[in-house]
This record gives structure tokens, sequence and C-alpha cells, in this order.
């Protein structure tokens, strides 16, 4: 029998070790052998558990990490360990908001947060609260998704999770300010700056987010740095303060650099062409948009490559550049086609037959009717072609296709 | 004049959005999450150990 333990024992001090040192796929098999050869100490399965748990919740398997950190709670309580219950709820609360079980998880995440009042726990407190301040946001922005909200002008049910989330990490701010833990309070400090940006409390979001930045400078963070530039370039677009987001991206865009982050960089671009587009900068914003679409093939990333085709076109419209426009409008439409994007199918097709309106009328000769009257509406709108408006006007698509990207999120 | 795909953009279309909406960013960066850990050395020192300090040390009291 003592064989048996030490056995058991041993292969989970491997498990412990190579999941510390970031290999977790490699400790899941040692926790699953230890598993398989068992132990009479509940105590140490427990701790197994709870460890496959977060493995598998970092491979991102969430249905297994369910299943551990639940065999986790059982055990904690069949064992009369409050201390084990209240982590194993917190994590179990952590996995049922990732797989949009949210009512569960608040219920874990409360338990988790009740067993920290009991024991005076105060590090366990505040990060139950920040817990509770993940599902509430999580829940909020997941109906926003499900409609078509603007920030600012949010559904009651969702204003009020997010408001929800905001208390509560305030509440945990208190705590991790009075406990003097900085790497806590930068992470609340930017999921706060995030809930404010979705209530629609852009300065709010900037003060946040300000202060993340400062405490990611302080650790020599890069990637919670680059997370908080990314973040302020978002709120100062919806301030309407253009340039200072282009500066923020700008700053995002050369730390995804340094970090050799591919997929980070090919967004930095997009939302700096983007912003180039708002500060009616079209050469600026082909720059950038061409520099995303080149990271989108390299990466095979089919929508994004839609994506930049779609704005491309825009932008070269926006500048009477109608062959590039065409060209690219032209592969925006091959592409929603390859991928089943039915809306970008026929904003595509609108956008091609636009510009080949365009096209045909400036190659007819001027005694035709049509582009006399063309020639008329031409210069009512200020000799734009008629092309642009509608595209602009589709642009507004955009926000209704993102979260069918995952990868770009 | 022009159609838009879908009721929810045709509805998009009838209000006003300004300009810098159309970045409504979704891209939202959000910070890690914070997994509560255990360890099998927590308690097997807290078990184990702690018995076999007690009877090392009880021991030694007894010599």
């Amino acid at each position: 029998r003592c064989r048996m333990e030490a056995s058991c024992l041993e292969l989970a001090l491997e498990g412990e070790r190579l999941c510390k040192a970031g290999d977790c796929r490699a400790g899941v098999s040692f926790f699953e052998a230890a598993v398989q050869v068992g132990t009479e100490d509940l105590r140490t399965l427990s701790a197994i558990y709870s460890q496959l748990g977060n493995a598998y919740f970092y491979l991102h398997e969430y249905a297994k990490a369910l299943e551990y950190h639940h065999h986790d709670l059982t055990l904690a309580r069949t064992i009369g360990d409050l201390l084990g219950e209240a982590k194993a709820s917190g994590n179990l609360g952590n996995t049922l908001k990732v797989l949009g079980n949210f009512e569960e998880a608040i219920v874990c995440c409360q338990r988790h947060l009740d067993i920290s009042r009991e024991l005076n726990d105060k590090v366990g407190e505040a990060r139950a609260l920040y817990n509770l301040g993940n599902v509430y946001h999580s829940k909020g922005k997941n109906v926003a998704n499900a409609g078509t909200h603007d920030p600012g002008e949010l559904p009651d049910d969702v204003k009020n999770a997010l408001q929800k989330a905001a208390k509560y990490y305030e509440e945990n701010l208190s705590i991790v300010t009075e406990l003097g833990d900085r790497a806590a309070q930068g992470r609340a400090f930017g999921n706060l700056g995030n809930t404010h940006y979705l209530l629609g409390n852009f300065r709010s979001a900037v003060l946040a987010h300000e202060q993340r930045l400062l405490i990611a400078k302080e650790f020599g963070d890069r990637s919670a740095e680059r997370r908080a530039y990314s973040n302020l370039g978002n709120a100062y677009i919806f301030l309407g303060e253009f340039e200072t987001a282009a500066e923020y991206y700008k700053r995002t865009l050369q730390l995804a650099r340094q970090l050799m982050d591919r997929a980070v960089e090919a967004q930095a671009c997009y939302s700096l062409g983007n912003t180039y587009t708002l500060l009616q900068d079209y050469e600026k914003a082909i720059d950038y948009h061409l520099k995303h679409l080149v990271i989108a093939q390299e990466l095979h990333d089919k929508i994004g490559e839609g994506r930049a085709c779609w704005s491309l076109g825009n932008a070269y419209t926006a500048l009477g550049n109608h062959d590039q426009a065409i060209h690219f409008a032209g592969r925006h439409l091959e592409i929603s086609r390859e991928v089943g994007d039915r809306s970008g199918e026929l904003t595509a097709r609108l956008n091609l037959s636009d510009l080949q309106m365009v096209l045909g009328l400036s190659y007819s000769t001027n005694n035709s009717m049509m582009a006399e009257s063309q020639a008329v509406e031409n210069s009512l709108n200020g000799g734009r072609p008629r092309g642009r408006r509608y595209s602009m006007e589709n642009m507004e698509l955009m926000k209704l296709t993102p979260e069918k990207v995952p990868n770009w999120n | 004049s022009q159609p838009l795909a879908g009721g929810q953009a045709a509805e998009l279309q009838s209000k006003v959005v300004p300009s810098k909406q159309i970045i409504h960013s979704d891209n939202m960066e959000m910070e890690p999450e914070t997994m509560e850990t255990k360890s099998v050395t927590d308690y097997f020192s807290k078990l184990h150990m702690g018995s076999l300090v007690y009877s090392c040390t009880s021991k030694r009291k007894n010599k």
C-alpha cells in the first residue's frame, strides 16, 4: 500500500512541476496517471483534481475543466475542507463563466466570496470579488452581443450586469489597495476600464486604463502595457479624439512587433486603418489596411482577409481610385462566398455594382443623358463618387461580424 | 435607395449612427482570469510531514 501511495504522490508532484514549467499537456498526463493509481488521502486527491481542472482550463478544454473542478468541490465538501471548498467554487465559477453558464457561475463565485468572508480571508475575498466582476462583465457583454447595441444605449439587463461588474471591481480594488497588491490592482483597473467602456463612460474608461498602464510599466509587463494602449485607443475613438487614438494604436503596434505577436500586430494595423479613415487620411488608411491584409493572408485568416479587402475597397473608393476599389471589392465578394458570409457577400455586390456604374459612366460619352445627370449629382455632392456614401454606410455592418471571429478579438 | 443586408442592418441604417462608431470595438483587451491553486505538497507537508516531524521530535524527547 505504501508503494502505491508514493507512486500516486510522485506522479502528482511531477505533474505539478510540469504545469509550473508551462507544459500543461504533459502535466495532465501525470495527474491522470496519479488518479489512475489512486490514493486514500482525499486531500491529495482534491489537490490533484484542482490542478487537473486548472490545467484543462489553460488548455481551453473547458468541459474537462468543469468535470475536475466539480470533483474537487464534491471532495472538499465531503472532507469538510472549507478553504478547499471556497477555492473549488471559485474555479468552478470561472469555468462556468467561460462556458456561458452565467447564473451558475454567479452562485459558485458568491459561495467563494461567502466562505472567504466567513474565514476572514481578505485575499480570498478580493479574488472572489474580481471573479464575480468578471462573470457579470461577461454576462453583460454576452447579452449585448446578441443585439446590435452601441455603447451608451444598452438594454436594462445589460446595463444592470455591467453596473454590478463595476461595483465588484471597485470593491475588489479597495481591498487589494489596502493589501498593497499592485498586480491585482492592475487587473481590476483593466477590467473596470473595459466595463466603463461598454457602459459608455469613456472618460472613466480612460482614467482606469491610465492606472492600468502605470502599473504595467511598474512591473515591466509589456503584454499588459500593450493591452492598456489598445484599450485607451478604443476609448479615445469614442471620445472623438482620433489623433490621440492613433497615437495609442501606434504604441500597441510597436509593442506587438516587439512581442512578435502577428495576430495582435494585424489587429493594431486594422484599428489604425479605421482610425485614419475617420481622420479622412485615406492614404495612411490604405497603408495600414494593406499591412493588415498581408498578415491575415500569412495567418490564413480568411475572415480577416475579407475585412481587409472590404476596408481597402472603401478607402480606394474615397480616393477615387476606382480600379483598385473594384479589385478589392471583387476579392471581398470572392472571400465572402468562400467563408459563407451572406451579409458580406451582399455588401460586396452592392459596392461592386456602384463602382461599376461609376466606372461605366466615366467611360461613356458626354452626350449621354445619364452621364449628364450623374455629373449634376456629383457636383451637388461635392464631386464625390456615388459609391462611396453607400460603402461608408455599409461599414456599419462591421460591428455585426467581429464576434464570429474569435481569433481577432 | 439601397437595401442593406438583413433586418438588423436596415434598422441600423435608419438611425443616425455617428461615423466614429464604425469601429465599435469588439477587440477589447481583458485581463487574465485568476484561478485558485492547490498543491499536493501543501497537504502532504501538513499531514505526512507534520506527523513525521511530530514522531521524530517525540522520539528525540523520549531519548
